[in-house]
């Protein structure tokens, strides 16, 4: 019982050193041909992935789509929030879009909206297994449906509540169609997360037909088209002549969470306090 | 002994075999049916919520992860510090790992919404994920714990007849020592970043600290090996045969006890950082929630605190207490449901409390308790059938208690 600690014996000859470095050597090659490599089934969609994404991991092209938030002239009437969820498909418990009544802290009474905020530093880029989710060189956060793999990683990621998991298949009726408006996207799955897109849709058919998103309302978000007061504006921030711009340049803004550093796309102009 | 035919010993069954397949069968069955009901009707059938979107499931992932830690730990001291008297536990040890690691990948793939997907990780790479980087180490891990274990395996009476077979498993052997380094790397980035995927969450205030990952890891190591020495203890009462040497075993409760020490000061330090020295108003604020909505501060101090820390602690370090196998298995028990219940606490309670995206502003998202549907505990209960079974198993066909050293020297 009182043996003594010796060491592993492990004779290596040069020649065993040389089949284990093959064997190793063999076999990251062989794992690399079968699973990204000319022999994978998947090697198409690697490669797919590879060109289509880049590495951008913020809006590095010619626009940044933002939007601008005016929480003294938001009337709480949640058009934006049934626009959005007809023209996306969006389900009645699971809105991308929100409004809750807020009061500051000294007691105003105020309403509160708030889309995904398209962050260029998103946590919940960052956490995704499988880039599902990623920052498009225009500053969109946008989800590939048909890669998520539902771990919900995202979800529980994302300091802003923006994202939301299909629990079951969807077959209800959609009660905001056709009032405020008709669904433009599919219907997402279930098993995955799904968000708001600053509906993308409007965004990239309107910029092929040269139209500007923010001014053309073919190519502007729905929660922006219907707002009865004007309170939200959306446009490129990389334009210095876009209406955004110019409210960012006069108004003071803020950001939500800002000291998360996530460099949200969404700016709030905040409510002015009343003496 | 050798001419004993393999149908004389298989089917020689007892009631008490006969009750014991009854209940694996039972619980295997429980888990199937309930799998069944998650992948026809979706996660709508779970408790989890958008505010709660992980639980139970994750729960389990974490912690069968966790106590199957003995297999990296003790190939360690064996292949890579040289402790050459720990070599007869190895075997088992690695089972316990298996096991532990294929139970928690099973979970996970019930756990993800799109089952059909799970393959994603491996070609879709976000390198700046870690739960991708822990995918890619748990399969990476249970692949090299595989190899390491083939030569068991191949032992085994089922595969006399396949000589080469035994060669070839024999020859898997002997790179042991490169797959324990390798193994060792994996599960040190593995076993921490399992708690890197809490820490690194800046949205929430009880998550967002550097202590995650250390403190996962250190619980790990040292409640892994304890979890190999209560099953070694086990095994031993159920076959009446002595196995391992118990003074090894008492050797190796000593480590998981001084490591749970480790983890006892570290957890220390972090409950003053966070919550005497270093408070702020949001970490304030979620342990209030905490404790209103749930019954966070028992479980902290009695789960992981008294169960899971204190106890194991006196019976693996105090003579008196260590002198008695019991105790040694009793106070391995203590320790996983310790970890069991940290895992849970970590995961349910940072998620209990919601996110609050507008600071200075009063609206606060309403928080949501969970408590897992019975459709959770059952895919739970299918999971302890699995452990169950791979055990007994185990135990009636593969040669664990060997070295391979015999075979070693003759292949």
């Amino acid at each position: 019982m009182s043996r003594r600690k010796t060491r592993a014996k492990v004779k290596l000859t040069r020649r065993d050193f040389a089949k284990i470095a093959a064997t190793a050597a063999g076999s990251s090659l062989a794992a690399y041909l079968v699973t990204t490599g000319p022999l994978s089934p998947f090697g198409d969609l690697k490669r797919q992935q590879l060109t289509t994404e880049g590495d951008s991991h913020a809006a590095t092209g010619p626009h940044h789509w933002g939007m601008v938030i005016d929480l003294n002239k938001c009337i709480g009437c949640e058009y934006c929030q049934r626009a959005c969820s007809a023209v996306n498909d969006v389900a009645p418990d699971k809105p991308w879009n929100i409004v809750v009544e807020d009061s500051t802290s000294n007691g105003q009474k105020f309403f509160f909206s708030r889309p995904c905020l398209h962050c260029q530093n998103a946590p919940c880029v960052e956490v995704c297994p499988v880039k599902a989710t990623y920052v498009r060189d225009d500053g969109l956060v946008i989800m590939d449906y048909d890669r998520c793999i539902g771990c919900r990683y995202c979800e529980v990621a994302c300091p802003y509540d923006a994202r939301k998991f299909n629990w079951e298949p969807r077959s209800e009726e959609n009660a905001f169609v056709p009032t405020w408006g008709v669904p433009e996207v599919e219907r997402r799955p279930r098993g995955v997360v799904e968000k708001c897109t600053f509906c993308v849709q409007r965004i990239d058919s309107g910029l092929k037909k040269g139209l500007i998103p923010g001014e053309a309302r073919e190519a502007t978000p729905a929660c922006v088209n219907i707002c009865p007061v004007g309170a939200r504006v959306f446009g490129d921030l990389k334009n210095p002549d876009s209406a955004i711009s110019r409210v960012l340049e006069r108004q003071p803004t803020i950001r939500l969470r800002d000291e998360l550093g996530t460099d949200s796309s969404v700016y709030y102009i905040p409510v002015s306090e009343e003496a | 002994m050798t001419t004993i035919s393999l149908r004389n010993r298989q089917f020689s069954v007892s009631p008490g075999t006969v009750a014991w397949f009854g209940l694996v069968g039972l619980l295997l069955l429980i888990g199937l049916v309930s799998a069944v009901i998650v992948f026809k009707n979706g996660l709508v059938v779970t408790n989890l919520t958008n505010a709660v979107p992980w639980g139970l499931w994750i729960t389990i992932d974490l912690s069968s992860i966790a106590l199957g830690a003995g297999a990296f730990t003790l190939s360690a001291v064996v292949y890579i510090f040289g402790i050459d008297r720990f070599r007869s536990v190895i075997r088992l040890a690695v089972l316990v790992g298996v096991i532990g690691y294929t139970s928690a990948l099973l979970t996970l793939v019930m756990d993800i919404g799109r089952p059909d997907r799970f393959w994603h990780p491996w070609v879709y790479w976000n390198v700046h994920s870690v739960l991708w980087e822990i995918t890619w180490c748990i399969t990476l891990y249970l692949t090299i714990m595989l190899v390491e274990f083939a030569p068991v395996i191949v032992e085994s009476r089922l595969f006399k007849r396949f000589p080469w077979l035994r060669k070839f498993g024999h020859a898997l052997h002997r790179v042991a020592p490169v797959l324990a380094v390798a193994g060792l790397l994996i599960s040190l980035l593995h076993q921490s970043s399992l708690g890197a995927t809490y820490g690194i969450i800046k949205a929430r205030p009880i998550w967002f600290k550097p202590s995650m990952p250390i403190m996962f890891i250190v619980s790990a190591i040292a409640v892994g090996p304890a979890v190999t020495m209560a099953a070694a203890f086990i095994m031993e009462w159920i076959s009446g045969k002595r196995t391992i040497a118990h003074d090894l075993l008492r050797t190796i409760a000593r480590f998981s006890g001084l490591g749970l020490l480790v983890y006892a000061y570290i957890k220390f330090w972090d409950l003053m950082a966070v919550t005497y020295y270093g408070s702020t108003p949001g970490s304030e604020r979620a342990f209030a929630t905490l404790n209103t909505f749930t019954a966070y501060g028992f479980w902290f101090w009695v789960g992981e605190v008294f169960l899971g820390i204190i106890i194991p602690v006196l019976m693996f370090l105090v003579p008196r207490f260590n002198r008695r196998p019991i105790n040694l298995v009793f106070g391995a028990l203590c320790a996983a449901a310790g970890i069991l219940i940290n895992r849970w606490d970590v995961t349910v309670s940072g998620l209990v409390v919601p996110v609050s995206y507008s600071p200075g502003t009063e609206y606060v998202l309403p928080p949501q308790a969970y408590s897992p549907a019975l459709v959770e505990w059952g895919i739970a209960l299918g999971v302890i059938g699995y452990i169950f079974l791979l055990f007994t198993l185990a135990m009636r066909f593969l040669p664990l208690f060997e070295t391979g050293e015999e075979a070693h020297a003759a292949g």
